[in-house]
């Protein structure tokens, strides 16, 4: 019988690190399966919505992103908002809705997410109390963000992020930066990552 | 007809070759352990990373379990594993470099995600390609690096908006961020073939040393 060129120990060994490479490679594969499935996305009208209480100043962009404080996907969402600002500056009117849903004591909203909001120049940070904006903006899912142009028509709404919670260049991004320049956007929709913003959302169950 | 001086330089060459091999094993299985202990820390790091940053999602006012936290604990822990199984086990073996630099990289790409996608969360890779430098072994860099251009070319197919932030970048775009990590190992390969240089004339050297000593003393003794 020929011998083998390795010991059955280390043909173990080498059948054990197989086994480990595939749960391994399939373990982040899942990661990123997860990862990049996007939230509910928004039935955004398409004109500005007169039930809003919200104020949009004529003449000029408004960017609206709607967040759920504690979400922490959308800290990436926040994160990404601030690389905007730095870009687009003051030529949008930006506002950041934070959830405070239906029976939560006043002030639930002010989370860790709420100061880094309020830090990024040029933001107004509002509390959204039971939800009321979000249901007129049709929204689902945090860090969703809707922007109007200066004659109040709806031309993006979607994410700023390219994955749940993950930081880093974006459809959203890009197409915001073009819509401000006033460039050819190439897209109106992209899809959104973050918790969701209704309590009740079976098909949701588990995602953050 | 092998002369006395043939043969004293065959025995040195042999005790040369001896010494080299001791002290790369030696290397080898004291940066197995050492990264073992590494891969152990950087477990616990994303474990607590997951429960002090991001324990719970949100459904509206329903809080729920955040799935970083048992991505930190079961895939890291399962990534960690068999690296720092090996190292104790089968220390100095290739193979046991070998998945030590596969867990090593593994462990990047999923502290990437635990952090967000952090920008400053990539630069783990190329502390982690800094750690395998260790070894002296640029084939365990080359290992690495596959990891990161697998990771790369794999997401930028299936799922290229999460890397390229576009739908269909072109399909070189995965080399221009391999580049940086291309760029890092030309200078740890040359600091390894260069230790490795070394550590064969340090064992040369000493085998001089050594024979030397056994002619004064086999001298001394006449």
């Amino acid at each position: 019988m020929m011998a083998l060129p390795i010991s059955r120990r280390d043909l173990g060994l080498v059948s054990l690190a197989v086994v480990w490479l595939i749960v391994v490679v399939g373990g982040m594969a899942y990661t990123w399966r997860y990862k990049t499935i996007p939230g509910k996305a928004a039935a955004a009208p398409e004109r500005w919505p007169a039930a809003s209480e919200l104020r949009r100043p004529s003449g000029r962009p408004t960017l609206v992103l709607l967040a759920h404080p504690r979400c922490p996907c959308s800290r990436a969402s926040i994160a990404e908002l601030a690389r905007l600002q730095a870009v687009v500056g003051s030529r949008t009117h930006s506002i950041v809705l934070f959830l405070r849903p239906e029976g939560m004591p006043e002030g639930w909203e002010r989370s860790d997410l709420w100061s880094r909001a309020a830090e990024i120049p040029g933001v107004a940070v509002v509390a959204d109390a039971d939800g009321r904006e979000a249901r007129v903006f049709g929204t689902h899912t945090s860090g969703e963000v809707l922007y109007y142009d200066r004659s109040g028509t709806l031309a993006y709404s979607g994410g700023l992020t390219g994955a749940r919670g993950h930081e880093g260049t974006s459809a959203g991004f890009r197409t915001i930066v073009s819509l401000v320049r006033g460039e050819r956007a190439d897209r109106r929709e992209a899809p959104v990552f973050g918790c969701s913003l209704d309590t009740k959302s079976a098909e949701l169950k588990g995602r953050t | 007809m092998m002369t006395e001086a043939n043969r004293n330089v065959e025995k040195l060459v042999r005790i040369a070759d001896e010494r080299f091999d001791a002290h790369r094993d030696a290397n080898n299985r004291y940066t197995d352990r050492m990264l073992a202990y590494l891969l152990i820390a950087e477990w616990v790091f994303g474990v607590v990373l997951s429960l002090v940053f991001s324990p719970d999602a949100w459904e509206g006012k329903t809080r729920i379990l955040n799935i970083h936290v048992p991505l930190a604990v079961l895939l890291g822990g399962a990534i960690v594993a068999v690296p720092v199984f090996l190292a104790f086990v089968r220390p100095g073996w290739t193979l046991t470099r070998h998945v030590i630099a596969i867990g090593q990289l593994l462990t990047s790409a999923l502290l990437i995600h635990l952090s967000g996608g952090r920008i400053e969360t990539h630069f783990h890779v190329f502390g982690s390609l800094a750690f395998l430098a260790f070894y002296r072994d640029w084939k365990v860099l080359i290992t690495g690096t596959l990891v990161v251009v697998a990771d790369h070319f794999l997401r930028g197919t299936f799922y290229p908006e999460s890397v390229y932030g576009v739908t269909n970048p072109e399909w070189w775009r995965f080399l221009e961020h391999a580049f940086w990590v291309v760029f890092i190992d030309i200078v740890l390969v040359i600091s390894c073939i260069r230790g490795v240089k070394e550590m064969r004339r340090l064992a040369e050297q000493s085998a001089e040393l050594e024979a030397v000593a056994l002619s004064h003393m086999t001298a001394g003794a006449a």
